[in-house]
């Protein structure tokens, strides 16, 4: 055996591997991303069937059709929040930092991991969503083929910017050490802040506004630009620097601070 | 450990082996995959993790979830984890909590065939009569300072807590001749003497000096436990011990 004439030592690639290791023996990965992309994917099936034509006239096509998505932003997050947060309620946190007491590793470890898992999903569950719901959409306004222009880009865009907000709610998880505060906090700051701070009558909060992460993901989700919203390249960056930002604090905190 | 920091270690799970809180395990993992995933951070091959289920009695439950473990098993499964980078050193906090006697027994003859093996186990316990059948090293420290540092066998012949029974027929002579500063007598039967603070040796010599028969010269040695009460009886609000065996 090969294995056995390396002496034992911890590398980064090994500490990925265990990272990868642990997001896939839990039962509540595979529901939770089963789950993510069924919603997605019957959301889209469910709009397309009913829309009539009327009503959502003015609503971009890929915003529309993935709206379950919406589900897959909460879903992801959560799954980014228990794979930090959740080794805290655990304390599996204990057997994990003994193993790598650098910490660091683990930390970019968990993030690399759920990105792997997070696009390569949420890019699959959009490419065959769309496809699904425009099969019932042929003749009205809201027909659309994957070829059209900010389709593609918007489809893709939407899987990144899920991805990043995973990546983000993994960083909330780890300054929180609390699934619930950590859920709590990814809910109300990501997806409800933003909303409420729109309606504020200010033009320079609405300016803000559009680079908060929800705001950035739903423009990244057009295919065809809004007026009052980012542009798709501005949007993306911004939601990386606010994944960036959350990670770099959750890195400072998880060196100082005792597990 | 070694001179260096924890951290700093290329390998820190073959330089010590902990179990400081049982629980440290995520439930819904089994307990194949939870060593498995510490295994892959040092590159410990799927063999070892094997080898340390089997070590611990937990080969017939390693593809079953933590959640449904007993605290012994949780107990085992931590054991078990401690043992997988194969340590020179193991830290064990209470391991015995939540064993049955089974269980007790086993752990008791694991620590001393790793100790035999020639590592350094520290383990640290408030059960003094485990303590006196695993420990060879005694460690004692009550309210963070070290009040002891010795061997376990030491301690308790130097506790003075042992007791010598003596029966003569001529008991309150000879518990007159005996009686001396820190020597203690009780008689709970007449004719019977239970003295504290002096040993056989010295009692034996001072009947036969004063011509008094003895029928019975028994020494008791103390339990740890014993020893243990004395020593902290007025010093300590809350004991806490830290024993270990050293090869």
């Amino acid at each position: 055996m090969t294995t056995a004439t390396l002496p034992y030592r911890v590398t980064p690639a090994r500490v990925l591997r265990s990272e990868w290791h642990k997001l896939w023996t839990l039962r509540s990965t595979w529901a939770n991303l089963i789950i993510t992309s069924a919603l997605t994917a019957a959301m889209g099936a469910g709009l397309g069937a009913a829309y009539d034509g009327t009503g959502e006239g003015r609503m971009d096509t890929v915003l529309f059709v993935l709206l379950g998505t919406q589900f897959a932003q909460i879903n992801l997050g959560v799954l980014g929040i228990l794979a930090t947060a959740g080794e805290y309620s655990t304390g599996q946190i204990r057997a994990t930092m003994t193993a790598v007491p650098r910490r660091l590793p683990v930390l970019w470890s968990k993030a690399a991991v759920l990105a792997a898992t997070a696009l390569p999903l949420t890019l699959a569950t959009n490419l065959l969503t769309f496809p699904l719901a425009q099969s019932f959409l042929t003749g009205t306004d809201q027909s659309a083929s994957l070829g059209d222009p900010g389709v593609l880009r918007a489809l893709t865009g939407n899987a990144a910017g899920l991805t990043l907000l995973a990546v983000l709610a993994l960083g909330i998880g780890a300054l929180a050490r609390s699934v619930p505060m950590a859920i709590g906090a990814y809910i109300g700051l990501i997806m409800i802040l933003p909303e409420i701070l729109a309606m504020l009558p200010y033009e320079s909060v609405d300016d803000a506004v559009r680079y908060f992460p929800g705001k950035a993901l739903e423009a990244l989700t057009t295919a065809q630009p809004m007026p009052g919203t980012a542009s798709p390249g501005t949007a993306l960056l911004a939601m990386l620097l606010w994944t960036t930002a959350t990670l770099a604090v959750a890195a400072t905190v998880l060196r100082r601070r005792d597990v | 450990m070694g001179g260096r920091s924890y951290a700093a270690h290329p390998a820190p799970l073959t330089e010590v082996g902990a179990l400081l809180e049982a629980r440290s395990i995520h439930p819904g993992r089994t307990a194949y995959h939870h060593l498995r995933a510490l295994a892959h951070t040092h590159g410990i091959p799927g063999a070892r993790v094997e080898h340390v289920l089997g070590l611990t009695g937990l080969t017939d439950v390693a593809h079953r979830r933590v959640k449904g473990f007993s605290l012994g098993m949780g107990q085992r499964l931590g054991i078990a984890a401690a043992l997988l980078g194969d340590p020179a050193t193991l830290i064990l906090d209470e391991p015995v909590n939540g064993l049955d006697p089974e269980g007790v027994l086993w752990i008791r003859t694991l620590l001393k065939s790793l100790a035999a093996e020639g590592r350094t186990v520290l383990v640290s316990s408030h059960l003094m009569s485990e303590m006196a059948l695993t420990a060879e090293h005694l460690v004692i420290i009550g309210r963070g300072r070290l009040l002891t540092d010795t061997t376990v066998t030491d301690f308790v012949r130097d506790s003075g807590a042992g007791t010598v029974k003596v029966v003569t027929p001529q008991a309150s002579d000879l518990a007159r001749l005996l009686t001396a500063p820190g020597v203690d007598i009780t008689t709970d039967t007449p004719g019977t003497l239970q003295v504290r603070g002096t040993d056989a040796q010295h009692i034996g010599r001072t009947a036969a000096a004063h011509g008094i028969p003895l029928h019975e010269l028994t020494p008791n040695a103390a339990s740890l436990e014993e020893a243990f009460m004395d020593l902290t009886r007025d010093a300590v609000e809350y004991p806490a011990t830290l024993a270990g065996a050293t090869a």
